[in-house]
């Protein structure tokens, strides 16, 4: 996928962002970051095909993503929300299985081959045992597990993630990580992962997956590289207004917020 | 295996036979003494299948008072029922019912309007059908400020629309003639199938055709129901099938409401049973929202005509037979997963 010169703006006297310009490789993890309203999610919103670019364009295999149907552009691009906001009782195989939904064709309804892609991505992510369940009683994590079942029986190269684990606590945090990283390095799909932790970007580079971070500041990228590179005391201070250190121990490097800056 | 598709072939069987079964049920009960034999023999009279001797009165109470009855009540709680179930979970809201785009009030209003201005039965329909899908369509244009017609925006012109034909309702009650126009609009709002003649069928047609269109659209609903984003990045056309589903819903709630009138409830809690019956999976239970919807108002309306010698408003015997059996169900089934 690639992002060239984009450009939105919900009404012509502000602009959400500009000249954006992204590269995916396969098989990397791409972390989007910036604070609060930077446009991280209206960027992910294009990439969706929700909202339309005002200005350059958004290639999906040499074509522009805004000539794909909605049934086109779901067999590349799968997306995992921040939090699913649940309505009625289905089992969780059903909400997986509803992923299937893009294979088949306009009036088709899931075959027993969907089925089984339905059963081995939910081993695949370990929650097999709650197939049966119905997905609103849930708790948060688990929720987010089937989300991503979900994404993965969408079988596309490409899953768009919107700060997927805001709402986890430690353990569920880090298994949803591994669990994404695991599927990155097996299955060669390309994350494209907004998130507010740069310790998150740390983390995933020690699972051994090839990590980019993208900063955003005032609509624009100001850095893009390795994270190890951009997330700096001197990026955190500029983008975020905040002081940081950074705590290093063997490979292991972790970012610590020390205070805000009243001056930014 | 193959006992699964017995069962399936056993299940569906069942679904069609219910309502046939009410119906066929109905034709034996009322309050003029029709027996048995005679109910059966001029049933095969009118089919030309035999040519028995009856008397005119029994001929005519079973064949051309008692069926079109029972069958337009079968459509009008099928039709009812189905939409319910389908707005339900396009708007992702377990209360909501077909009137929610304003069709019911719509449709008050066009009768209304034609008690006053006509008198006739024929006008009562068409007004009525007319005004239902108008109203519908002036929600969908008001939700249309915005490019993605957004389900909230929907409600809000639902409710928009709805109170302004409520009050144009209320107008034309006012300015009615008290001793003959009042009374026929009170007693249409109240819900009737009491005058259905064989020449006011064709109000099943759009029954039938939304009813139909709405099966198709059940696997979509579901993923729908997931919400707009959501449905749409696992490549659903959100705005085509909400466009499809509203028509086909609009149809044959239009289609129910001006032949039997408002009858509440049946579109709320009938989905309901279904869904505590067979789950939320709207490719089972849309089917199961038909066949209960129908037999449903079968009983009603048989119930209506013959447990007293003046007729029960249709509308008040959905809500009080209906709300008892539906606090049994939420007892018997703890709720259905509804618990948060």
């Amino acid at each position: 996928m690639k992002i060239e010169n984009a450009s939105f703006s919900y009404d012509s006297s502000r602009q959400i962002f500009h000249n954006i310009n992204i590269q995916t490789v396969s098989g990397e993890l791409f972390c989007l970051m910036g604070r609060n309203g930077c446009g991280k999610s209206t960027l992910l919103d294009c990439i969706l095909g929700i909202h339309s670019l005002q200005e350059g364009r958004i290639l999906l295999a040499d074509k522009d993503i805004g000539t794909y149907k909605p049934m086109e552009l779901a067999r590349h691009i799968s997306y995992v929300p921040q939090v699913h906001i649940k309505s009625f009782p289905y089992k969780v195989k059903q909400v997986v299985l509803m992923g299937r939904t893009v294979y088949l064709g306009n009036l088709g309804v899931p075959q027993n081959k969907d089925k089984q892609i339905v059963e081995q991505v939910l081993a695949e992510v370990g929650i097999s045992e709650l197939a049966e369940r119905p997905y609103t009683q849930l708790s948060g994590g688990e929720m987010q597990l089937v989300v991503l079942a979900r994404a993965l029986a969408q079988t596309t190269p490409i899953i768009v993630m919107d700060e997927p684990t805001a709402h986890l606590d430690f353990y569920n945090e880090l298994m949803f990580l591994e669990k994404t990283a695991q599927l990155i390095l097996e299955k060669k799909r390309t994350v494209l992962m907004a998130t507010h932790s740069p310790n998150q970007a740390f983390f995933l580079e020690n699972c051994g997956i090839p990590v980019r971070v993208g900063l955003m500041y005032e609509g624009q990228f100001y850095a893009v590289g390795k994270p190890k590179d951009i997330l700096s005391t001197d990026n955190m201070h500029k983008v975020y207004g905040i002081e940081s250190r950074l705590l290093q121990d063997g490979g292991w490097r972790q970012l610590m917020p020390v205070r805000t800056d009243k001056e930014y | 295996m193959k006992q699964q598709s017995l069962k399936k072939i056993f299940v569906i069987l069942l679904l069609v036979l219910a309502p046939v079964g009410f119906v066929f049920a109905s034709l034996f009960v009322g309050r003029y003494n029709v027996s048995a034999s005679e109910v059966i023999f001029s049933l095969s009279n009118f089919l030309g299948l035999t040519s028995y001797n009856l008397t005119v009165e029994a001929q005519t109470v079973v064949v051309y008072l008692r069926a079109p009855r029972a069958i337009a009540a079968a459509f009008v709680g099928a039709g009812l029922a189905v939409s319910g179930a389908a707005f339900q979970g396009v708007f992702r809201n377990p209360l909501v019912n077909s009137g929610l785009l304003g069709v019911s009030n719509g449709a008050g209003f066009g009768a209304a309007l034609a008690i006053i201005l006509f008198g006739t039965q024929i006008a009562i329909y068409g007004f009525a059908f007319t005004f239902g899908v108008l109203a519908v369509a002036f929600s969908y244009w008001i939700a249309r400020i915005y490019k993605a017609v957004p389900t909230v925006m929907l409600i809000l012109g639902g409710t928009i629309v709805s109170a302004i034909f409520s009050a144009l309702l209320t107008l034309l009650k006012f300015i009615a003639d008290v001793n003959s126009q009042l009374p026929a609009i009170v007693y249409w709002l109240m819900g009737s199938v009491a005058s259905v003649n064989y020449e006011d069928f064709w109000t099943l047609i759009p029954i039938t055709l939304g009813t139909v269109i709405l099966l198709f659209f059940g696997w979509r609903i579901n993923v729908i129901s997931m919400g707009d984003k959501e449905a749409r990045t696992m490549g659903v056309d959100v705005g085509f099938c909400k466009i499809m589903i509203i028509l086909a819903a609009t149809l044959a709630t239009a289609g129910a409401v001006c032949i039997a009138g408002v009858v509440g409830w049946v579109g709320l809690v009938i989905p309901h049973i279904g869904r505590m019956l067979i789950g939320n999976d709207n490719r089972k239970l849309l089917p199961v929202a038909i066949s209960l919807g129908s037999a449903f108002m079968v009983l009603i309306d048989t119930f209506s005509r013959s447990v007293c010698s003046a007729e029960i408003p249709l509308g008040v015997l959905t809500s009080l037979i209906g709300a008892p059996f539906f606090i049994f169900l939420l007892k018997k089934t703890k709720g259905g997963g509804w618990q948060e």
